[in-house]
């Protein structure tokens, strides 16, 4: 190894290096290029007051969004629809809230609810029980059921004290000796039929039109095995 | 994006920058794509210069990690000749490829004979005798120990003056 300036002769080569080999310069457009790219892009004037607007609006309507009258269906039948298929979907995500299995959990459940099974459908070679829970929807307290078929569907069974609530005639469907009514809410399919003073729901997420077939066949074997009754 | 101040210290450097990156590529158009490069990562990591260090050096260092990132590519894309067989082995030090159409004359020997140096030699040549820079930011530069550098210089100019020589025979 050598240092570069011990060398005479590396001396020189460095001294023709720095003396004789051609410079090359910067054409002119490239430092007018180098500016503007380094500037930063020009915003349009209506930009920014478009953004302090839309940022107030905004600000204005989060404050305002608490006192804002909540768009809830006029037909008292589509808002129980509503209610029981948020309650089958919570049950779908998070499960039940106090999973019981009936027989056992009878006695339980009519005192936490105030509806009596004199009879239930307690599942078959198709559906099966799943749990059982009380339920508090539109105001009222209530027995949900929660069934699944053999391809993962599950099904929720809610009963409900509802003298005044009918059953739309224009959505009603023949299933066996039945008309319940069909109706469809964010995706989900339901049943609804009232027993005495008892309105029925069976929700699923069986909306195409085999799965409605199928839907209806569950229906009849719930339906014609259930009996709820205000027990008090 | 740099402040005005900074904006206009580092164009200061416009013309070494431009000339080091001829000599790096070779093609006019290559180097001024590369000076380009270099400017607009150094506007944009401005944050990442420490003020009172050598800013020239650190343009260089920009400016030659972007040109070995570029070149690996070309070479990793370099098309395989007919047999299969690469047109050169891939040594630590690689030679420079011969001039095509596209790049510039040489106007000198000795310009013809430092574009046949391999990069690191050109490099340490260029950075220590041409631009002036103290061992120590060329070994910054690099990212190698100043004694490499030395080494290499020593080595690039061997390799220079052979170079010379075989012009003259000519």
């Amino acid at each position: 190894m050598s240092d570069r300036f011990d060398d005479p002769t590396d001396e020189t080569l460095g001294r023709r290096l720095a003396g004789e080999l051609p410079r090359y310069t910067a054409p002119a457009h490239m430092r007018v290029t180098i500016v503007e790219a380094a500037a930063p892009p020009r915003r349009p004037v209506w930009l920014g007051p478009l953004l302090a607007a839309a940022a107030t609006a905004l600000v204005l309507l989060l404050l305002v969004m608490p006192v804002l009258p909540r768009i809830v269906p006029a037909d008292p039948t589509q808002r129980y629809v509503r209610a029981v298929v948020s309650e089958h979907s919570r049950a779908l995500m998070w499960g039940a809230r106090h999973g019981d299995v009936l027989p056992a959990a009878l006695p339980w459940l009519t005192q936490e609810t105030g509806i009596g099974l004199n009879q239930f459908f307690v599942g078959d070679e198709r559906l099966e029980l799943v749990t059982a829970e009380p339920v508090y929807l539109e105001r009222e307290r209530g027995v949900a059921i929660h069934y699944r078929d053999q391809d993962g569907h599950m099904l929720t069974y809610i009963a409900l004290p509802a003298a005044g609530l009918t059953v739309p005639d224009r959505d009603r469907v023949q299933i066996g000796r039945w008309r319940p009514a069909l109706l469809r809410d964010s995706g989900f399919a339901a049943l609804v039929w009232k027993q005495k003073d008892v309105a029925c729901f069976l929700v699923s997420d069986m909306v195409s039109a085999d799965d409605v077939e199928t839907f209806k066949e569950y229906f009849a074997r719930v339906r014609a095995t259930t009996d709820p009754v205000p027990a008090y | 994006m740099a402040d005005a101040d900074f904006q206009r210290q580092v164009l200061t450097h416009l013309d070494a920058l431009y000339n080091f990156a001829m000599y790096l590529s070779k093609r006019p158009a290559d180097a001024e794509d590369l000076v380009q490069e270099t400017y607009l990562r150094a506007f944009r990591f401005s944050h990442r210069f420490q003020p009172g260090t050598h800013l020239r050096a650190w343009l260089f260092q920009i400016l030659r990690n972007t040109f070995l990132t570029f070149y690996r590519v070309r070479e990793r894309e370099a098309p395989v000749a007919e047999d299969g067989v690469p047109e050169w082995d891939a040594p630590m030090f690689h030679d420079a490829p011969e001039d095509d159409g596209t790049a510039m004359d040489a106007h000198t020997d000795l310009e013809r004979a430092m574009r046949r140096l391999p990069e690191e030699f050109r490099t340490v040549l260029l950075l220590a005798e041409v631009e002036g820079l103290p061992l120590e930011e060329v070994a910054r530069v690099m990212a190698c120990p100043v004694g490499t550098v030395k080494s290499r210089i020593f080595r690039a100019k061997e390799r220079l003056r052979g170079l010379l020589r075989d012009y003259e025979t000519k």
